[in-house]
Order: C-alpha cells, then sequence, then structure tokens
C-alpha cells in the first residue's frame, strides 16, 4: 500500500467509516491461525525452585542441597502430573497461576532442558569427550545460544528469524512481520532474509513532528521520508534509515488496528511483562487486519540473576511470571485464541544448586514452561534431574547437565508452528544428534 | 525492584510526551494564524543571549600549530568531548590537537557528589536518581573538562554499575562511582581496577560486598558473580586475543577461553570478606556507600586460590594481599591491551577499526613510552591523535553516536539551559534507551560486538549502538529531539522553570536568508556543511515557513539537522 493510500485509510478509519486495511484472503498464506509467544527470563531463572520435589526422599535430597534457600516442603503448591515418575512434585508458592494451569491440562512442565550440541552425560563431560556450546556459565554467550541453537558454529540468525525465512513465500500477503518484539531488539528474530519488529507495550510509537496533527507535519514527515529514500553512502547511516522507514510505514497502520478493538476485560499485572503480554493479545485479536497467519512474539522480564538476596526476590519474580502467564491464557480466552497461541519460557540458564550464602550462581540445565489450550498439558516431559550435589546430573559445583536440549525443545514447537521435518535442521542445527525429534507436548 | 518498576510507566510518558508534542506543534501558531505565538520574544529566562558572532570572523588565534580545519576540528571534538559548544572549535585551532588533549587532562574533575550535596536544603535530604542525572548533564553539558567526561561515560558502559537495580535509592553512591570513575579516568588501568572493585556500589551491584568463605557443611561456597563478569566484561573478555584485537585460535581453528570455572572460583574466593567501610563488624554494615570497601579477615577464605596464568596465590593471605595479587595477575594478563584500547576506540573514534589501529593503540597500553603499562592518558592520547582517528572513511568507518549524546550535543551546541538552572530530565532512557548509570544489566545498554543483520552483519562489521535502534526507540528518541528544539527555545513563551531550552537568539537574524541559516546551523551542528540531500529536505521545509515564522524557521532547520542520519553517525 503506498503511504498517501495509507494515511487516507487512517483518516477514513479515524472517522469510524471503514477498516483500513484488506481482511485476510483465504486462498492465500498458510491456513489457520499459529502464534508463538516467547518469554525470556534474563538473568537465568533458578527453576529449580520454581518446581520442587514433595515426595520426602527426593525433597530430602533437594533440601540437602540447597540448604538455606530451599523452599519449605509444607508450602509447595501440590500438582498431580498425568505421567507419574513416581515422585511428586509442586510448584513454587508464588506460582498459583501456573499451579492451576498445570491442573487444568494447560500446561506442561519440560524437564531440564539446555543449550546441548549433543547427549552429554557427566562422564563425557569430565573427560571432554562430548562436543559443548563455549562459554557455557555465561549470560550473553547462553542467552545466544538459546536464540540462535548455534552450538559452535558462527550462525548469526535466531531460530525464530530463521522460521520467518522459511515462512517468507507461504506468509509473503502478512501485512506485518512473522516477528514482533515487545522488549526490544533480540537476536532471537534475527533472521537472514526476514527481518523483525518491534512495538511498545502501548503500541507503536509515533513521530509526533511528523504526524498529521502537528503544525506542518505531513509536510515535514514528506521531506523526511524523501531524505531518507535519497539513500546514504555510509552503512551505519543505512542501517538507521531503514529503522526509521520501517517505523513510519508500520506505526500508523497498528495503532488505527489497536484503536479499532475495545480494550480486554482481563486484567493483567501492572509489571512490565503483564504489559508486555497484555499488547501482544491484543495485537493478536487484530491479526487479521494484517493477513496474519503466523507470528512468534517476544517477551522479556529480567531481575532473574539471583546471586543476593534470593529467597527475598525470588517470591516476587515467579509471582509475576505466574501472574503474567494467568492473565495472558484468559485474555486469549477471551478472544477466541486460546488453541491457537502457545507460550513457551526461556532463560540463560539455571542455577547452581549450592548456595553462595544467600543466592545461586550461574548454572546449565532448568526447568522451561509450555503453556496454552493446544499443549498437552499436566505432564512433565523429560526426566527431572537428581537435585543432588556430586550427583548423576551434576556436572560440578551444582550445576545440572541438561537433559533435555534446546534445539528438541525448539524443534516441537516449530514442527507445531508449521515447520517440516525436511527444514527443521535449519531450525534446530542440532537436532540430529538427538533421539526424540520432538517432545511431545504438543501432539 | 526491576526497571521498568523504577521507571514508573515510562512507556506511558512517551505516549503523553508524543500527545503533547502534536498538540502544542499544532498549536504553535499556524500559517493562517496571526496570533503569531512563534513570534520570537526576548527571553525572560536566566539564559543567557548569545551575542551573534559575525558568521566570517576567526577564531582569535594567531597561530594554527595544527592547521586545523573547521570540519576536522569538529569532528576530533566529537569524538573527545560531549558535543561541540560554541567555541570549542576556535580554542581548538588555536593550541592543536596535542595541547588541548593536555590542558584537557589538566582540568580537575567535575564531580557529581560535590553537586549532589550542595544542593540547598531541604532538597540535599531528598536526593534522588533525578538529581544525579541531573548532574550528569550539568556537566555534560557546561563543564570544562569535557575529555574527561566523555571518556567517563565510556568506563561507565564498561564497567557497569546501574541504578535499575537493588541501587536504586542510593544516588549519592552512584554518583560518588561516577566521580571514581572520573577521578582515575586518565590515571593507571591498575588503580582503576582497584577502586572500581572496592567501590560499595559495584560490591552490591555484583555482590562481592558480604561475600564469605565457604561453609563446606551448608554447600556454601563464595559468590562468583564479580569474578565472573569483572573478567568477562570489564578487563579481559570469554578468549584469548592477539594485541590487535583479533581473537586467537589454536591449530583446530578454536578460540582459547581466558579462563574457566576454577579460575573464576579462584577470583570468587579471593573477593570473600569484604563489606562496607565503617562497618563495626561484617555482619553489621554501615551501608556507607562513599567510602571504600573494608575486609574483615574472619570472613576471607585463606586457602590456596589458582588465578590466570597459572599462578597459585599460597595459602594463609590477608585479604588485601590476595586482592592485590589477584588484581596484577588479571592487570597483566596480555588480553587487558587490546580489550580495553578496543573498547574505548569504539567509544570515541569508530565501530570498526583496523587491526593496525588497535595494535597500536594496544602497545601504547602495553607501555607508554617511560615503560608504564596502563597509563590511559596514554591510551585516551593514542586513540584520538592516530592516524586513523584523523582520517575521514566513509563507506563503513565512524559510527552511531549514542542516542543520548546526541541531545548532549544540541544542548551543547545551543548553550541549552534552564531558568532553574537545572537539568530536570530524571528519565531519558524512555526517549533515548539509555542513561548514565542505568543499563538493564551489567551487559550494557548494547554489546559492543553487536551486528545487526544484514550488510553490516554480512561483511563482518559491526554497529553496537544498532542494538538500541528499532522501530520504538527511532521514534522515541526523534519525538524528544523535537521537543527539545521546537518546544523549548529561547523563542518559546511561557517555558516552564525546568525546561531545559536551546539559545537560538544569535540565529533569528539569519531566519530568511536560507543559505545562511542552513550553513550556520549545519556548520555549529555537524561542523561543514549538510549533504545535497539533507540541504534539499531543509530547503524544502523553508518554502513552506512564512517569513515573520523567524523562531519556526530557525527551529525547523536545526530539527532537520539534529534528527538526520548525517548527525546521529559521527564520521
Amino acid at each position: 500500500m503506498h503511504r498517501r493510500d495509507l494515511l487516507r485509510y487512517c483518516a477514513s478509519a479515524l472517522a469510524g467509516v471503514t477498516l483500513p486495511f484488506p481482511a485476510f484472503s483465504a486462498e492465500a498464506g498458510t491456513p489457520g491461525y499459529k502464534c508463538l509467544v516467547n518469554i525470556f527470563l534474563f538473568g537465568g531463572n533458578d527453576a529449580f525452585n520454581l518446581v520442587v520435589p514433595r515426595s520426602d526422599a527426593e525433597y530430602n535430597t533437594y533440601a540437602t542441597s540447597r540448604q538455606n534457600l530451599a523452599v519449605p516442603q509444607a508450602d509447595l503448591l501440590a500438582i498431580s502430573p498425568n505421567n507419574p515418575d513416581g515422585a511428586s512434585y509442586g510448584f513454587h508458592p508464588s506460582a498459583t497461576s501456573l499451579q492451576t494451569l498445570f491442573e487444568t491440562g494447560d500446561l506442561a512442565i519440560i524437564a531440564n532442558t539446555g543449550p546441548l550440541i549433543e547427549p552429554t552425560t557427566k562422564d563425557a563431560y569430565l573427560a571432554q569427550s562430548v562436543a559443548l556450546p563455549p562459554q557455557l556459565f555465561s549470560h550473553n554467550d547462553q542467552q545466544d545460544q538459546w536464540h540462535t541453537l548455534k552450538g559452535k558454529s558462527p550462525l548469526n540468525t535466531g531460530w525464530a528469524g530463521r522460521i520467518a525465512d522459511l515462512m517468507q513465500n507461504s506468509t509473503q500477503d502478512q501485512l506485518l512481520a512473522l516477528n514482533t518484539s515487545i522488549a526490544g531488539t533480540t537476536l532471537f528474530q534475527a533472521g537472514a532474509t526476514s527481518t523483525p519488529y518491534t512495538v511498545s507495550v502501548n503500541g507503536a510509537n509515533t513521530y509526533g513532528a511528523l504526524d498529521q496533527g502537528a503544525q506542518l507535519g505531513g509536510a515535514r514527515r514528506t521531506a523526511f521520508e524523501a531524505y531518507l529514500d535519497r539513500g546514504f553512502t555510509n552503512l551505519h547511516a543505512r542501517a538507521l534509515a531503514e529503522v526509521h522507514q520501517r517505523s513510519l510505514n508500520t506505526a500508523d497502520k497498528v495503532n488505527q488496528a489497536l484503536a479499532l478493538v475495545p480494550q480486554l476485560t482481563t486484567p493483567f499485572p501492572e509489571s512490565s511483562l503483564g504489559q508486555q503480554l497484555n499488547i501482544i493479545a491484543r495485537l493478536i485479536a487484530v491479526k487479521d487486519q494484517f493477513a496474519m497467519s503466523r507470528q512468534i512474539f517476544f517477551a522479556a522480564t529480567g531481575g532473574f540473576d539471583t546471586h543476593d538476596d534470593q529467597n527475598q526476590l525470588q517470591p516476587g519474580l515467579i509471582q509475576n511470571l505466574s501472574d503474567s502467564i494467568g492473565a495472558f491464557n484468559a485474555a486469549l480466552a477471551e478472544i477466541g485464541q486460546g488453541e491457537n497461541v502457545v507460550t513457551s519460557t526461556q532463560s540463560d540458564f539455571g542455577r547452581t544448586l549450592t548456595s553462595n550464602g544467600d543466592g545461586t550462581d550461574h548454572g546449565w540445565g532448568s526447568h522451561q514452561i509450555v503453556t496454552g489450550a493446544s499443549v498437552l498439558g499436566r505432564r512433565i516431559y523429560g526426566n527431572m534431574p537428581i537435585l543432588e550435589i556430586g550427583g548423576e546430573n551434576d556436572a560440578t559445583g551444582g550445576r545440572i547437565i541438561p537433559t533435555t536440549s534446546a534445539d528438541q525443545y525448539a524443534a516441537t514447537l516449530a514442527s507445531w508452528f508449521g515447520i517440516g521435518a525436511e527444514d527443521m535442521d535449519l531450525v534446530a542445527p542440532n537436532l540430529s544428534n538427538f533421539t526424540s525429534k520432538n517432545l511431545g507436548f504438543l501432539g | 525492584m526491576n526497571l521498568s518498576n523504577l521507571l514508573g510507566g515510562g512507556h506511558m510518558r512517551i505516549a503523553i510526551w508524543g500527545a503533547i508534542l502534536c498538540l502544542l506543534i499544532s498549536c504553535g501558531g499556524g500559517g493562517s494564524s496571526s496570533d503569531a505565538t512563534t513570534v520570537p520574544t526576548p527571553n525572560p529566562s536566566p539564559v543567557t543571549p548569545t551575542p551573534a558572532p559575525t558568521p566570517s570572523t576567526p577564531p582569535p588565534s594567531t597561530i594554527e600549530p595544527a592547521g586545523i580545519s573547521d570540519s576536522d576540528g569538529h569532528r576530533f571534538l566529537v569524538q573527545s568531548t560531549m558535543g561541540v559548544g560554541r567555541d570549542d572549535i576556535a580554542n581548538l585551532q588555536a593550541v592543536g590537537y596535542e595541547q588541548w588533549i593536555e590542558d584537557q587532562i589538566q582540568m580537575p574533575a567535575s564531580s557529581q557528589l560535590a553537586y549532589l550535596l550542595s544542593r540547598p536544603e531541604p532538597e540535599n535530604n531528598f536526593l534522588g536518581q533525578a538529581d544525579r542525572i541531573d548532574a550528569w548533564f550539568r556537566f555534560a553539558v557546561q563543564a570544562d573538562d569535557q575529555l574527561r567526561q566523555r571518556v567517563t561515560f565510556a568506563l561507565s558502559e564498561l564497567m557497569v554499575v546501574s541504578d535499575a537495580s537493588i541501587l536504586f535509592d542510593t544516588p549519592r553512591g552512584l554518583a560518588d562511582y561516577y566521580d571514581t570513575l572520573s577521578i582515575n579516568a586518565f590515571g593507571n588501568f591498575r588503580e582503576l581496577m582497584e577502586v572500581v572493585t572496592l567501590h560499595p556500589a559495584m560490591g552490591v551491584y555484583l555482590s562481592m560486598l558480604g561475600n564469605e568463605k565457604p561453609d563446606t557443611s551448608r554447600n556454601i561456597r563464595p559468590d562468583e558473580n564479580y569474578a565472573r563478569e569483572h573478567m568477562q566484561l570489564f578487563t579481559l573478555g570469554l578468549v584469548e586475543l592477539n594485541l590487535d584485537g583479533s581473537v586467537k585460535v589454536d591449530s583446530a581453528g578454536e578460540p582459547t577461553p581466558t579462563y574457566n570455572q576454577q579460575i573464576i572460583e579462584g577470583f570468587a574466593h579471593v573477593y570473600t570478606g569484604w563489606t562496607f567501610g565503617g562497618s563495626i563488624n561484617f555482619s553489621r554494615p554501615s551501608f556507607n556507600y562513599t567510602v571504600p570497601m573494608v575486609a574483615f579477615p574472619a570472613f576471607h577464605d585463606t586457602g590456596e586460590k589458582r588465578l590466570l596464568s597459572g599462578v597459585v596465590l599460597p595459602a594463609g593471605q590477608a585479604p588485601e594481599e590476595d586482592l592485590e595479587q589477584a588484581l596484577d595477575n588479571i592487570f597483566n594478563h596480555p588480553n587487558v591491551a587490546p580489550f580495553i584500547s578496543l573498547h574505548l576506540i569504539r567509544k570515541l573514534v569508530t565501530a570498526n577499526p583496523s587491526p593496525a589501529f588497535i595494535n597500536r593503540v594496544s602497545l601504547v597500553f602495553n607501555n607508554d613510552a617511560s615503560g608504564q603499562r596502563g597509563n590511559l592518558k596514554a591510551v585516551i592520547r593514542a586513540i584520538l591523535l592516530d592516524e586513523e582517528a584523523r582520517t575521514i572513511t566513509n563507506e563503513t568507518g565512524g559510527k552511531l553516536v549514542e542516542p543520548i549524546l546526541r541531545l548532549v550535543q544540541l544542548w551543547r551546541a545551543y548553550d541549552a539551559s534552564a531558568a532553574s538552572g537545572r537539568f530536570f530530565f530524571p528519565q531519558p532512557e524512555t526517549f533515548f534507551a539509555q542513561a548514565p548509570l542505568r543499563s538493564p544489566s551489567v551487559f550494557n545498554f548494547f554489546s559492543p560486538n553487536y551486528a545487526p543483520p544484514g550488510e553490516i552483519s554480512n561483511q563482518g562489521l559491526i554497529s553496537p549502538e544498532m542494538q538500541i535502534t528499532n522501530e520504538t526507540t527511532t521514534a522515541s528518541t526523534h519525538n524528544y529531539l523535537a521537543l527539545a528544539v521546537f518546544l523549548q527555545n529561547s523563542s518559546t513563551t511561557d517555558l516552564r522553570e525546568d525546561a531545559v531550552a536551546i539559545n537560538i537568539a544569535s540565529e533569528l537574524a539569519f531566519a530568511n536568508d536560507p543559505d545562511a541559516l542552513i550553513a550556520r546551523a549545519s556548520k555549529r551542528l555537524l561542523g561543514r556543511p549538510p549533504s545535497d540531500s539533507l540541504r534539499l529536505q531543509i530547503e524544502e521545509m523553508l518554502t513552506q515557513i512564512p517569513a515573520n515564522e523567524t523562531a519556526f524557521r530557525v527551529t525547523e532547520v536545526i530539527h532537520a539537522i539534529v534528527t538526520s542520519n548525517e548527525f546521529a553517525r559521527q564520521p
């Protein structure tokens, strides 16, 4: 759509006359609507305190390792998995919404997941006879591993970006990028040929001085866009210009669409994560105005690097995550999209079982959460690790070796999203090293 | 407390500011209006009117030792200051690059803490981070020690502490931390390592403060946070480097990690036993954030400690001995020179320096010609005087100006100030995605190695500031720059007392001489004429603004330049 047409559409939309954008065309695009929402927990979430053994033997092992950081056994919120492994488990007492979602079958726990290149035993780890992701225990490197699944390769795209690359033909009628971030630029969504988009929790930021309502705003916008269009010899300036152009070309469309739908009645937490998930739900509600058939959203929240004061900080961190996910699932039900959206967590790494006095340090494997009406929930996928310092899952120092790989996790999500087996090694490059190509939590 | 709570609905503020901006601009005297609200009026605020200099008057110097052109001088000052003030180029031309650097180094350091403590009562009893940000802008815009301000800002993005953390209510402590960086900006890097390590703000931020010796009976071992991030982010990086900044690879083509988990644990044991200075005992901390931490030997691990390069600290040493020797161990690692040199080059000059440039600076870091290692003054001189820094490269050269520095550059160029005398701008990050000592984590606002996907990444190059340049931030940055130009200038009536206004009085006389108007603004902001493309944009706008709207015409030109891509990139 030409920009001037767009402005005209916007003006008429403002007057409530017509929708600004063509409706979804049935013969184009990928059939059905599917959406992945990735919540990244920056800093390294201590999920060994999020899902905790309740049965005495396993709890005692956990409590012996965790010492002053152990969640009291009596406080755990009991869950009853449909696939019991002989032990019993519970959520952290602040995770009431997660417990409810689990028990109603809309949430699954993916146990002890993390970046791996190939299956890794403790013996192989200690003997250094197994390929490992470089710079284990380093925040940014392990965030990058989760985002890219690159292992030792120099891959500089994210797996969501590669999904968008692979789906470029089938989603070419989409008026917004397949990938949208509410949490700023992320490598997770960087593609080789596709380009992600960012919005704020209030929708798209607009350029006030270039607004039709500003004095000379229209003329100023035309002049500025012509300046951008004339191009730049320097590549930094060119990169900046491309962002300006995407921002200017898209913001009004997004805000006009959002203005046409009522606010959700589901209340969200006031937290940043709550507000990020709120705008994601609203953007999903207007997906048809952009002919969206496939979308991946990136949301994020920080503060999980609990080296200090873990017992004071963790309840708030977990409650925010739990309440925000609870609200998001309720909002999806409100707009009738529960079946079409799968929300999953990622985090830098898990944390050491050992304490540094009042907190934990950088670990490796950790539990993840997957939720949505399509999830085969009320189940724990993969194997719960033995939470014993020096035990068979402990690399050293209470850093637990993952038994499910981030590639398997991503591939399961990507498969549901519509990536075929023939393309899966492009999304999850290390998947071929693992026997199970699909963890089964999405059928 | 997380960032979003701390910022108190920052995104909403963007929306509100955006609405205000639209409203005010559209009310600001339309072409059909004759109430002429934009007719320039004498500025009622104490902003000192700038006497209009005659455009062609040469600087009052008798010699130009370096024969520095205006554009070269401007380019140098964009690298070495927070922004180019009205008289800065002339002053530089009068003394030349080397003497200018020397003069700057000799200037006493501005002190944020002294400024905070000098606030009148009762305000000084209720200091907040807004006062610290005020101090930062004040010195960035008005202080004479501009080179120090610029280098300090670069260091604050290397050895990161942040008020988006448990430090949210410690403005004095963070001001003192910034002062600590500032005082040591031209000193020795080894000393900088030590004062940073012992600063309680860092101690709290990366949890070395209160870190205890192991208690194996309770599975308690020392906190690894500071040990890890200090080496990864502040001094060495993850992999071994050559002097020219390139990554060393082994025979299999694999990089060599700089350290392993055992070495991290060795340093974690070193960093035990320290708490706030002036504490009665370890468990009764003073919470004094403005004196260095002190050690309590009973809480310090006394075992052997394995460090870098095969060094093992003997058992039984005092905490101070362990610390001295551990910091020496890091300081003498070969990575420090290229790691620090590259950081400073990227912050001051260019995102993609040649290996030869990095190599030259690293050599100076390792030996300043008098045999001293880590002489930051010599390193800064070497960077700014390097032939590569002094040569313009067009297609891939330079770097994006950090977003918040674009505002400071505007404010310095036009002597911005507020009637209240303050720089009250508590949450610049809502517009610029950054604010001093307010990074989301110790990893700074953006990675020093960030390569945006596309042609930059494909060429193996980087553009770090692009990591915080997205559709959301380009709009918010544009909005604040528009506000700062159109709504807060010396011709604006009814300015709020705290509104920081640019002084455009000297420009009004040229409002109807487009060539002069454009030449003056672009010389002030860019140090050179605008590109033909930018000139076209500006001329197009000027044709639409009536002749009597002098302030509007002036600000339209300034706005176009400060929101242009040629202002956003330093050449």
